[in-house]
């Protein structure tokens, strides 16, 4: 097979840090290519070379054989190679075909929708897109919106695609429809570059690169490697993953939620008849596809959403009528799953973060004045100990990696909270070993006696963490079930709304989304 | 042209008298300033100052009018307040607007701006505050009553520092501590950052809303109200319309600080004194210094811009 892009001896710094060094990269015309490895190991500054968006220097990129000269993302979009960022850039209140369309050189100063129209409906047609052109970006999920950034490249005559790993923001059912149509792309004889550290969607990939800090460590072939061999060439060792201590058992009774129904922008209802308990040294997992009612459950008990009817009881005491600062005082603790949004101030550094929520406690106060001296000092005590990388204390948090901007919200989380922890996806876009850090501190807490309740998409995780998983589709408590006795396969049943009683029959759509 | 300038800088620090015109001329401009930091570092929009400054003067006027025989200071006291009171009102009532109906705060304080710079037209030209006597309309008020006229700093007659400027100068340092020092600086400065954060961790933002317009209108009142009772003695339009855009362009180009604001004002209080001298000596139009001022906050906003693409650039390479 040709080579489409071959990449020699790449290196790019920054400063003193060499974020590629010598790296080699060949991809194959018809090929998922995964560039694999940790948050800093250089898979973005690599893509951002590709992309034109940084000037590697030195080193020789050839495109089809030729040499490019990637200066700006205008050339490479030129020669062939479209990017789909993590973050969509798309104008929320265009249609679909506005957008793919939107900057097009052959636009011309008219626009002349039903020529663009007739080739984006042929580029959905070879990619097996399903989408109404007519809908506005805002009406689309994310995974839509996402489709919306592959058309919008394919459209511009991209043959090399580069997706920044795609799939963070996304459900497992959305992940494993993005996988249908890459094939699609990879059968037309498109070439994809997919930056990812998840292993399930490595092992989707033709061949893998494995980059660990700056350098590649080796290019394999999907099909003749495992998991875990991938993992360890990784992180450049073993990883051992946690599992729930089952010796210790659940205690009293410390979060009740009795038939809460809370009703959405549009009038439907996000959340209907929800019960569940959580214990004392208990971690409720919370599975099911996003959108299904779990970020509303979280705001319900965090104080921030109102219920329509139903209650929930904390400790035994009714909780009426909730608002944060309550809830907060009541000892509750919440990672929330956009961090960035919902936890933290970007323009702040970590020690004002750490006390967010709690900056009016008089033990953070001297008078009237926030006592500063304090606050640091609790800052340099927690980026010890959660091991948070950062220049200072002071730096704003915007610029830190979503793995230290968590253990951010950790820290002060864990400070503050007492006796139940709200975790809404709290290992999203995090590496393995930054997320295994996260699952490790949540396993402290139960230990501890806190009740836990654990949102997340990863099954595996809550297989071996949970005592009890609940699974919610459509704002509904589908069932709650034992890890010990079930399967992944009911799991995601559940999740596609079938009820956790049915047998072993299994639909098409539900076996698709656990096949990996 | 190099007359011109001289005659500017003469007329702006040239004696002790130039001096202190400067200084009674920065007065208003870092109240007005100072409000204006405290809103904008919440990224709250009020750009209502011009109203909220008439409001304070005439809310003073309106509270000396029938303040019956007290101590002085306890009558200056009153002044005081009535000005904060004034424009705290005005600011609140655009914050009622926001949060109860959704209103842009930019909207409503601008239309209030008119609302009030109507009424007080009303009020002045054949309206209940008209000069009684005079047989053509001066669209002023009586002088106020000399026995509520603010204590004097330094210097008489046309040059002199009340104690407004005090004022000023204690509000300068209270604001710098409110922002950097307290909780309630810490919600204002991390609502201009991130509200839904700051929501979802138990601050009440409607209140917050609330609480900086209040603040922010009630130094733009307590400009409105030294001016009148500490310069002009009576309640005129003339003399207390363009304090509040000039103290939009303070802020700004102090940077969002106190500080800065502070350096600012002086800047731009010598600029409207020196103005006034250097139109006598060379004829050069004062209204240039309103166009200086223009200028001044445009290449301090260009400034502004060519700093951050800087830092980016060395943030990246740091990334």
């Amino acid at each position: 097979m040709e080579n489409l892009l071959s990449v020699q001896n790449l290196t790019k710094r920054f400063g003193a840090v060499t974020a590629n060094d010598n790296v080699d990269l060949d991809v194959r015309k018809g090929e998922i290519h995964c560039l694999f490895g940790e948050n800093g190991a250089g898979k973005s500054t690599l893509s951002a070379c590709l992309y034109g968006y940084y000037r590697a220097d030195s080193g020789v990129i050839r495109f089809k054989g030729q040499v490019a000269e990637l200066n700006s993302p205008a050339d490479a979009l030129r020669l062939g190679i479209g990017m789909v960022h993590q973050h969509f850039v798309l104008v929320e209140n265009f249609t679909v075909l506005e957008n793919i369309i939107v900057g097009s050189p052959d636009l011309g100063i008219l626009l002349s929708k039903s020529a663009a129209r007739r080739k984006v409906e042929e580029l959905c047609l070879r990619c097996g897109i399903e989408l109404d052109l007519d809908r506005e970006i805002w009406q689309l999920s994310v995974g839509e919106q996402q489709w919306v950034e592959i058309l919008k490249a394919l459209y511009f005559g991209a043959e090399l695609l580069i997706l920044d790993e795609p799939t963070a923001v996304l459900t497992p059912q959305q992940s494993d429809q993005l996988f249908v149509i890459l094939d699609g792309m990879r059968r037309q004889g498109l070439s994809i570059i997919l930056i990812s550290h998840k292993l399930r969607e490595v092992m989707q990939s033709d061949r893998v690169t494995i980059l660990r800090k700056g350098k590649v460590v080796a290019t394999v072939e999907t099909s003749t490697t495992t998991a875990e061999a991938i993992t360890a060439l990784m992180v450049g060792h073993k990883v051992t993953k946690r599992v729930s201590d089952r010796s210790v058992t659940p205690g009293r009774e410390v979060l009740v939620v009795d038939r809460a129904v809370a009703i959405g922008e549009w009038g439907e209802e996000v959340l209907c008849d929800v019960n569940f308990t959580i214990a004392e040294n208990e971690i409720l997992g919370l599975a099911g596809v996003a959108g299904n009612g779990q970020k509303e459950l979280f705001e319900v008990l965090m104080g921030v959403r109102t219920l329509s009817s139903g209650g929930f009881h904390l400790n035994g005491e009714a909780i009426v009528a909730p608002t944060s600062r309550e809830m907060l005082d009541r000892g509750v603790g919440l990672v929330p799953d956009d961090r960035f949004r919902e936890g933290l101030i970007p323009e702040f550094g970590i020690a004002e973060n750490l006390v967010l929520g709690w900056q009016r406690k008089p033990e953070y106060r001297r008078g009237p004045f926030l006592d500063r001296g304090k606050i640091n000092a609790l800052a340099a005590h927690k980026i010890d100990e959660f091991r948070i990388v950062a220049a200072s204390a002071d730096l704003p948090v915007e610029r830190l990696s979503g793995g230290n901007a968590q253990r951010v919200i950790l820290a002060r989380e864990f400070l503050h909270a007492r006796g139940l922890l709200l975790a809404n996806q709290p290992t999203r876009g995090l590496d393995v070993a930054a997320s295994e850090f996260v699952y490790e501190k949540i396993l402290e807490k139960r230990a501890e006696g806190f009740a836990v309740l654990l949102a997340s998409e990863e099954l595996d995780d809550l297989l071996r963490l949970c005592d009890r998983i609940a699974v919610i589709f459509k704002g509904k408590i589908m069932g709650i079930v034992q890890p010990g006795e079930t399967t992944l396969l009911e799991l995601g049943m559940m999740m596609a709304g079938n009820a956790s009683n049915l047998g072993g029959q299994v639909n098409d759509f539900s076996s698709k989304a656990l096949r990996q | 042209m190099a007359k011109a300038f001289s005659s500017l800088i003469v007329g702006a620090f040239g004696s002790q008298k130039a001096l202190l015109g400067s200084l009674a001329k920065a007065t208003p401009l870092l109240l007005v300033g100072l409000g204006t930091v405290i809103a904008f570092r919440a990224k709250i929009w009020n750009i209502g100052q011009e109203g909220q400054v008439l409001a304070g003067a005439m809310c003073a006027y309106w509270a000396s009018l029938w303040i019956g025989p007290l101590p002085y200071l306890i009558a200056v006291a009153v002044l005081v307040l009535a000005g904060l009171a004034g424009g705290g009102v005005l600011g609140l009532l655009a914050g009622v607007l926001k949060t109860r109906f959704g209103t842009s705060e930019i909207i409503s304080t601008v239309m209030l701006n008119y609302i009030v710079i109507f009424l007080l037209a009303y009020l002045l030209d054949g309206g209940p505050w008209m000069e009684s006597g005079a047989t053509v309309a001066y669209h002023q008020s009586p002088p106020v009553n000399a026995m509520l006229e603010w204590p004097t700093l330094f210097g008489q007659g046309a040059a002199k520092l009340h104690f407004g400027f005090i004022l000023a100068l204690g509000a300068t340092a209270l604001s710098a501590l409110l922002l950097e020092r307290t909780p309630l600086g810490y919600e204002i400065r991390a609502f201009g950052s991130n509200p839904t954060a700051l929501r979802f961790r138990g601050t009440d933002i409607s209140r917050l809303l609330l609480v900086v317009m209040l603040v922010s209108g009630a130094l733009a009142g307590l400009a409105g109200a030294g001016e009148l009772f500490g310069t002009s003695h009576r309640l005129r339009a003339e003399t207390l319309l363009g304090i509040g855009s000039s103290g939009i362009v303070v802020a700004m180009v102090g940077g969002l600080r106190p500080s800065g604001a502070m350096l600012a004002a002086l800047f731009f209080g010598a600029l409207k004194s020196g103005a006034i001298y250097m139109r006598l000596q060379s004829g050069t139009p004062a209204g240039l210094v309103s166009a200086m001022e223009g200028l001044v906050l445009l290449f301090f906003l260009c400034a502004a811009v060519a700093t951050r693409v800087h830092i980016t650039v060395r943030s990246e390479a740091h990334a």
